[in-house]
This record gives structure tokens, sequence and C-alpha cells, in this order.
């Protein structure tokens, strides 16, 4: 019906009138509205959201990007989804509050039951199979627990089809998420064990430990690691953590597939003045990936490795240029001002690269 | 002609004149937020709500006797046009500009835009955003400069033809976003054999759907729903259609075409530093004063001097800009144009009746149009 509308629908006029109906009724956007606010663990907060009918759905351990306007903006972060699918179509995330996040800070704050998000399509490949098997181990450090909540609950609902091994790293006991609801699955299903390793707490109870993740701890946990090799193993967490992981687990492990996250930071990790070096620009739509300097205006340096892109003025004014950036720091060549922000339209023309970044080209 | 000379800038001047501008730039862009996001979207509403009473108005009234019938065409003639007026200029222009990138929302987002008019937002981006912006005032790149219909300035070549514009000139007046909606195929290229048929089809594709469109919306959707009560529907919709041409065609005209402003030559280009630009920018566009109303109806096209220096800053913000940059010029020596609506067309006007007439450029003109760039 859609299709047959389209000639004499205008997307930006059907969504005006719509909103007056239903907050996220929307012709051409997926927006959702919070229905449920729980504190998870200190400092975590679950937004159960219920879609539109534009949301295509998700399999446990992707994310979605999701939007929220903040002082007339619209900022945009990705989250996995923290529930299993539900009968009911609602999705959750879970949200870890970070220092100077602003989407962060906004969603477990200030967000509301009614409110209403933007939500991207589902992605990310780190996903259970159709039909799981054998020995599974999810490493969890953070927030990084969140597609693993999602992935061990579907579980739970087959029945737990594979032997589950959940460590969850925390700082403490307060920051465990879902700490509760994990123990009851443990004690449902004996083919699944949760064990948390708290970093700074005083008093260790039974089933939890401590320790950054090493050979040693590792082992502790999971029994020799040479005995691995018809585990599958997943991690996720801060980019550090991960590798960690990787180093040890991956060549002793059936399969090893992990997620970094690098919290996003206000301040960029690269100096106003950073000398000259090449940085990696990612096309996402046409799947390249470029290596150029950092000096050089982005529409000039992609256009020397052969890319036709529609440009105007060249000197910032008619924004014909104007390309999306999904992530990375720009810099804009005549005010020097730095562009960190996630999904922000971007003059190539008076634009470089100050770190690793992906356009919408 | 104009008899108004600029100081001549020293390098060092100028240098400090454009970065004076760019500070002004920066403060604004800095303090963009809730209110910005709040202005364009009540902006959104007034087109959506007036556009709706227009219409259902016009309906309505088809069916009521007659001094009623009068009543109701007549005020939901002027709600459609209110309608179109702001549509087009204080939320489409400004937001095809881009001005309202930064907020993220894709119901305003410059690349993607739709407005309700002829032309394509996509063809207006390139003649307007692209050619009109970067190439203000020069001859032979900026085509805003008489449409390719009418001869403004004097260094424009004199043909007979140019005799009756006076009289063309309303007709173009009445009918501006069609000529508008063409600009971009350049047909007088084809006539003058410097473009192929083939070339021409192409990008007449694209605006035959939108012209198509447009008019199926206004001259047979919307009378047919008003089944008996047409014609009402029908002309209250052409009227409505004919008012925004002539308000939007006088603003416009009214951003370049006054005694005072400077025209330059092609050669500007070869030596122009980015100060120059905006001196460029300045003598080359005039504002329109008054208060609210008028900045909205414009769409702040009334800060015309201000848009041409800052083309993608929420416009919203001219009317806070405009006395800053009112006060740089007057520092630097720099004739800032400004008037009242009447006193700005009537210099139009009499420029649209005086070079009907074959005419030469002012020695001193053209050596402030050389000097200046």
């Amino acid at each position: 019906m859609g299709r047959l509308a389209l000639p004499f629908i205008d997307p930006a006029v059907f969504d005006f009138w719509a909103r007056h109906l239903n907050a996220t009724w929307s012709w051409s956007q997926t927006l959702a509205r919070v229905v449920e606010r729980r504190v998870e663990a200190q400092g975590f907060v679950t937004l159960v959201l219920k879609p539109n009918r534009r949301w295509q759905g998700f399999r446990p351990g992707q994310h979605v990007n999701v939007g929220a306007e903040i002082d007339g903006r619209r900022i945009t972060r990705s989250y996995s989804l923290s529930d299993a699918p539900r009968a009911d179509g609602c999705i959750a995330i879970t949200v870890k509050q970070v220092e100077d996040g602003k989407l962060s800070t906004h969603l477990c704050q200030h967000a509301r039951v009614g409110d209403v998000l933007s939500l991207g399509d589902a992605f990310g490949d780190m996903t259970l199979p159709a039909q799981p098997t054998g020995r599974w181990v999810f490493l969890a450090a953070g927030s990084g627990i969140t597609p693993f909540l999602s992935m061990t609950r579907a579980l739970a609902e087959q029945g737990m089809p594979v032997d589950l091994t959940l460590v969850v790293w925390a700082r403490n006991r307060a920051e465990l998420c879902a700490a509760d609801e994990l123990r009851a699955l443990s004690q449902r299903h004996p083919r699944f064990q949760f064990k948390a390793v708290l970093t700074r707490e005083a008093a260790l109870q039974p089933g939890e430990s401590q320790g950054r993740i090493s050979a040693e701890t590792l082992a502790a946990l999971l029994g020799p690691l040479a005995d691995l090799g018809q585990t599958e193993v997943r991690a996720c967490g801060p980019g550090g953590f991960v590798a960690t992981a990787r180093t040890l687990l991956a060549p002793q492990a059936h399969g090893f597939q992990a997620e970094a996250f690098t919290p996003w930071t206000a301040t960029p990790t690269e100096p106003n003045d950073a000398p000259a070096h090449t940085v990696q620009v990612t096309l996402r739509r046409s799947g390249r990936t470029l290596t150029l300097d950092n000096q050089q205006a982005l529409l000039p340096a992609l256009e020397a490795q052969g890319l036709s892109l529609p440009s105007g003025c060249r000197m910032g004014i008619c924004r014909t240029c104007v390309c999306t950036k999904h992530e990375g720091t720009a810099q804009d060549m005549h005010t020097g001002e730095l562009d960190t922000e996630t999904e922000s339209a971007l003059r190539l023309c008076v634009s470089r690269a100050r770190t690793d970044i992906t356009l919408d080209l | 002609m104009t008899a108004i000379k600029d100081r001549i800038l020293s390098a060092d001047e100028l240098t400090r004149f454009g970065a004076e501008i760019e500070a002004l730039r920066e403060r604004t862009v800095a303090t963009l937020g809730e209110r910005d996001a709040r202005y364009i979207r009540n902006v959104a509403k007034a087109v959506r709500y007036s556009e709706a009473f227009g219409r259902v108005l016009l309906m309505v009234g088809a069916f009521l006797p007659m001094p009623w019938l009068l009543g109701a065409w007549g005020v939901g003639t002027l709600a459609l046009a209110l309608a179109k007026i702001l549509d087009n200029m204080e939320l489409g222009h400004n937001v095809i500009h881009g001005q309202y990138d930064w907020m993220g929302d894709p119901h305003l987002n410059g690349a993607k835009f739709e407005w309700d008019i002829a032309g394509t937002s996509a063809n207006w981006r390139k003649t307007h955003n692209y050619r009109h912006h970067t190439y203000t005032n020069i001859h032979g790149l900026d085509e805003d400069m008489g449409y390719g219909v009418l001869r403004i300035f004097p260094e424009q070549k004199w043909h007979p033809a140019a005799l009756f514009q006076p009289f063309y000139a309303i007709i173009f007046a009445l009918l501006f976003q069609w000529g508008v909606a063409i600009q971009d195929l350049r047909l007088g290229r084809l006539f003058k054999g410097r473009k192929r048929v083939a070339e021409l089809m192409a990008t007449l594709i694209p605006v035959g759907r939108k012209m198509r469109r447009q008019l199926i919306k206004d001259y047979v959707v919307f009378p047919l729903l008003a089944g008996p009560g047409w014609l009402t529907v029908f002309t209250g919709n052409l009227v409505a259609n004919g008012l925004r041409n002539l308000w939007t065609y006088t603003v416009i005209f009214c951003g370049h075409f006054t005694t005072d402003v400077v025209t330059y030559p092609k050669s500007v280009l070869k030596t122009e530093t980015r100060p120059q630009w905006y001196v460029r920018q300045i003598r080359g566009s005039s504002n329109l004063s008054g208060g609210f109303l008028l900045n909205v109806l414009t769409g702040n096209l009334s800060h015309q001097i201000e848009h041409h220096l800052f083309p993608d800053v929420p416009a919203n913000r001219y009317v806070d800009m405009a006395p800053v940059v009112r006060d740089i010029c007057k520092r630097y020596g720099i004739h800032y144009n400004t008037g009242s609506m009447a006193k700005q067309f009537g210099q139009v006007i009499w420029r649209i009746v005086r070079h009907a007439f074959p005419s030469r450029p002012a020695v001193s003109r053209r050596l402030a149009g050389a000097s200046a760039g």
C-alpha cells in the first residue's frame, strides 16, 4: 500500500498529522515509545520500548542506533538490545550512564515512560546460530553484558540447548545487571552457569570471585584453557578487555567472536594540531575502506581515490557535498572546530578526518 | 546610478574585517539549540495549520450562500497563500540551505527537504545554494541576475525585446514559480544550440514530474474533493499560488536589484579572497527594514545581507546578527544597503523600466565593481 500511495503522500505532511493521533506513528521513521523504565543496577537503567510498525525485529546479540532530542539536537548512540525477542513486540535497551555522555545521561536520568525515541535497524553479527549446540562461554565486562542478557534469555526460553557459562566482570555487586534473574536461571537450568567477578568488592559471596581478566582468572573460572577446543567463546566489553580475551582464548577456542566498545568521549583523543598521519576512511554504503592523510580536505582526498562525488562551491557555502558522518572525529578546516558527534552532517569540502572515520558514501 | 563609493580596504583591514565576520558566525553557531529547534518547528506547524484551515474553508465555503461564499473564499485563499509563502520561504528556503541540519531531524534535512512549489528542491540546491550563493552578482555566472528574462543591469546586453520587459516582468511575476522551476533547464542554451535535446530530456523528467504533481494536487485532486464546489476550490488555489508568486518575486527582487547593489565581472574570481567574498556578498545584497512579521513572511530575506554572509546559519538568528554586521560595515566603510520594502521595490521597478532601454554602466560603477572584488 505504501508504494501505491507514495506518489501522493508527502512523508513530512503525513508524519505531522499522524503525530497528533499517536506520537510514534510515522511514514518514514522508526520510532518507539518508552513503556517501562527500571533501574537495573547501580548506574544502569533498562528502558522497555514499544516500536512502531517500521521496526523490522532483531536477533539476540544485535544492537540498534537509538536517538533522542537533547537541546534541539538528535543525539544517536548504539545500544545492545538486552531482552530476548518478545511476543508483544517490545524491545529493551540497558543503558549505562557514562560520565559526560549526552545520550546515556539523558536516557538514564531524564527519559520517562511516554517519551519517544528514534531507532535505526538492528545490526551486528555476534548472534546465535539457528540451532545452537555444544559448549558456550560468554565473557562480559561492564555494560558489555547487554548482548549476553539477550542471548542468555533467548537460550533459556529455548530450554537451554547448550552448556553455557556467563562470566561478568563488574566493579562491585551493586553494578551487576540482572544478577537475581541470572542466578534464578542458573538454578532452573543446570546447563547454565553464572559467575560474577568483582574487581573492587570488599567481601565476596559464594559464586563470586575477584581479579582482572588473565590466564589465571580464566583458568579458575573455565577450567584449563587447553580444554576449550570444542567451545564457542563470545566476549564483549571495553577494548582492552576484549583484546586480552582474544589473545588468551582465540587460539584455544573452537570459535571466538568479540565486540569491543570504546566509550564515547567528548574530548577527542587527537590533539588539535596533530602531525600528519594516515587515517582509515570507511565508506559504509559502498563497503570500501580507504587510507587517507589527516591534513587534506576529505572531498579532494576522496576524489583523488577515484570517487565521483557531488560538489559545488568547494568553500563550505552551498552544502552540495554534505554527507552523514556515522562516527569518527572531523575538523572544520576553516574554524578548527572538532566534530566528534555521531550521525552528523559533514561538509566534505572543508572538513578533514582527524581520526578513523565512517561516512555514508 | 549609484553614487556610493566603498572605502578601499588594505590587505590588513580586509583580514581583520573577515575575522570579525567569522567570529560573529562562530559566536552564533555555538549557541544553537532548543530555541532554534522550537522556532523552525513552529514555522512548520504554522504552514500545516494554515494550509489545512485554508483548504477546508475553501471547500466548506463552496456550499455556503452568496455573501458567505465570497468571504470564505477570500479568507481561505489568503490562508492557503500564507501557508505556501511560509512553506517556500521561512521553512523550505532555509531548511534546504541546511540551516537546521544540526538538529538531525530527517524532516528538516537540507539535502532531502521537498517543498510546495513547482520547482524541485534538487534543482534549487544547484541554481540557488551553489550558483547564486557562490557567484552572487557576477555577470555570466549568477543566473538570478534577471533570470535570463529581464535586463536589470546596464552590463547585460540590450536587445530590442527588452523594450517590452516592463510588461513581461509582470507576467514573469505572476508565473514566478514556473520560471524558477525551469531555470536549471537553461532553455536559452538549447535555443542557442549549446545544449543538446537528449541532455535536456534527462533534466526535464524530474522537473516535469514535480510540476505534474503540483498541478494535479491544486487543480485536480482538491477541486474534485469539493465535488460540485470545485470551481471555488480551483480558483482559490489558483489565486493562492498567484499571490505566493507575486510576493516571493517582490521579496527576491528586492534582495539584489536595488539601486546601490554592486555587480561584478567574472575576473574578480581570479584573485578573490574569503574576506573579499564577504564584501561581495554584502555589496551585492540589500535588506528590507521591518519587524517580526516582515521577517517571517519574507523567510528572513529581509536580512538578505546576513543570509548571504551566513547562508547556513538558522535564519531566525539573522535579526540578532544584523546590528553587529551593520556595525562592522560602518567601521570598515562598507555600504550597508537597507530600506523599507516600498523604497527598495520602487528602485527595482525603476531598474526594470530604465534598462528596458539601452543603457551603459557609469564609470564610477565599473570602478567600484572592479575594486571591491
